[in-house]
């Protein structure tokens, strides 16, 4: 569900607005962490066009810090942020440097690279993401000891693997497995991918059934996975979802603009306006 | 006085419930009960900020069968701290059109930080019962709405634009042949349905709808 609702938030200490000219000074220098922090941050979320983002990001997505509790800093937090920049720019020189990013030991730095290569539909991802993946529930979906994040990072790599589109048999048997996770929100990742890979609506009954999850944050998700893949015929259960209004109608105009067929237009749209 | 005893049970049971599934029967209960009982809808008023979706849903729904009676507990009790309350509240007063509440809607579609409320209020904004109002008051009331609703196309949210576009086609079906109003109106509305005004296909799809189904 990532990629959808606040992610384009600023960061914590964003401070005041700055120009183009100010973010890229505040990357190219590396005397002070935060500063590139935000001004990667700040790239992303401007779409900047400059010539020398891509470059600059290119460089600060290679760069490795500790994490720092003290600081509230994260673990290679420049890097992360100039990952999520390079999905939201588009620009496919930085293919590389994220498949390289995947490798890393960082599973946040793994997280953010997979969304960014599924942002700039890299089919080059796929095969390394279904080597993440391969091991399965007992493997790479296996609990972490003392932490609540699992051995691989699922939920990005399954949609990423959705975004990418590559659907070929192989990708798809690697996803299956997963629609079986004890943790909503990955049958709702290993839903939403089988759905935008293949649109046989099977796989649309395991997301349908998660609108009515007793959880609000699993019922957000599958709003959120609904929306990206488009899927129409979710119209009336997405009205229906004891959420925010807010969320449907991100999942509605997913609806409209990533689907097709019936309900139509005009359908959706009336829908949205009672939502307002 | 049974229905007094019977207002007061149901709000005492509503600040009792101990669940959200107990909230929202409660907040039901109340609001059809509500009638014009000033305690229950205060009572309803402060089940907006409660953080709680669904009983904020069944308030809002209660707040607008009420109608004006619930304008002047709505005006006075908005916590300005909670944006969820805010944006509840601002729901209420679009859904019951009361002209009262018209500054609060341009306030809140100008300035207000959460993207969920300039959007209700972008959408009552075009809603307002204009009925009772004679001329030139009628007229100055759509000024104001059309003003807000012009400078509100120019918000960075998609939704809130969306919301702008709706707004603007029911205004302009309570425009009683003002051409001025009228033009403004459908170029507002053409400048969020064209590639080179608007980035968001959905606003620019609704924006259309507006104007092929307008006079």
């Amino acid at each position: 569900m990532a990629g959808a609702a606040d992610l384009e938030a600023p960061p914590p200490g964003a401070g005041e607005p700055i120009s183009e000219a100010e973010a890229l000074r505040r990357l190219r220098q590396s005397e002070d962490q935060s500063l590139q922090y935000y001004a990667a941050w700040w790239l992303g979320r401007m779409r900047s066009r400059h010539p020398d983002a891509v470059p600059l990001l290119q460089a600060a997505l290679r760069q490795r810090q500790p994490r720092n509790p003290a600081a509230g800093v994260e673990h290679n937090a420049v890097a992360r942020n100039a990952a999520r920049a390079l999905g939201k720019l588009g620009d496919p020189r930085a293919v590389d440097d994220l498949l390289a990013a995947l490798e890393d030991n960082d599973d946040g730095l793994r997280e953010a690279a997979v969304r960014a290569l599924g942002d700039l539909r890299a089919t080059a991802a796929v095969a390394p993401i279904c080597r993440r993946l391969a091991s399965g529930l007992t493997g790479a979906g296996a609990p972490q000891a003392n932490s609540p994040k699992l051995q691989e990072p699922c939920e990005a790599l399954l949609e990423a693997l959705g975004d990418i589109g590559l659907a070929e048999d192989p990708v798809l048997r690697v996803i299956e497995p997963f629609l079986n996770h004890d943790r909503p929100l990955i049958r709702s990742a290993a839903g939403r991918a089988l759905l935008m890979l293949t649109g046989d609506p099977r796989w649309a009954n395991d997301l349908l059934s998660l609108l009515a999850h007793p959880q609000l944050q699993v019922r957000r998700a599958a709003l959120m996975d609904l929306g990206a893949v488009g899927w129409r015929p979710a119209l009336e259960p997405i009205c229906r979802t004891l959420a925010e209004n807010s969320l449907k109608l991100i999942a509605l105009r997913g609806l409209l603009e990533h689907g097709q067929g019936e309900p139509d237009d005009e359908a959706i749209l009336a829908a949205m306006d009672a939502l307002l | 006085m049974p229905e007094v005893l019977t207002t007061a049970a149901l709000i005492a049971a509503l600040e009792h419930a101990d669940s959200s599934a107990a909230l929202l029967t409660a907040t039901q209960a109340l609001a059809a009960a509500a009638g014009d009982d000033q305690a229950a809808i205060t009572t309803l008023v402060q089940v907006l900020g409660f953080n709680n979706p669904g009983a904020a849903v069944a308030a809002v729904d209660g707040l607008i069968a009420i109608g004006p009676a619930a304008v002047d507990p709505l005006l006075h009790n908005l916590d300005v701290h909670n944006y969820g309350a805010r944006a509840w509240a601002v729901r209420a007063l679009a859904g019951i059109g009361d002209v009262r509440g018209l500054e609060l809607l341009e306030q809140a579609l100008g300035d207000d930080i959460g993207a969920s409320v300039r959007r209700a209020a972008a959408r009552g904004l075009g809603q307002l019962q204009l009925l009772g109002l004679e001329g030139p008051l009628r007229e100055a009331v759509i000024e104001r709405c059309l003003q807000a609703l012009e400078a509100g196309g120019g918000d960075d949210e998609w939704v809130v634009r969306y919301a702008v576009v709706v707004g603007l086609e029911s205004l302009a079906r309570t425009m009683e042949g003002d051409a001025d109003q009228l033009q403004r109106t459908y170029s507002a509305l053409s400048q969020l349905a064209a590639e080179a005004g608007e980035p968001t296909p959905v606003v620019r799809l609704r924006a259309s709808l507006a104007l092929r189904r307008l006079p």
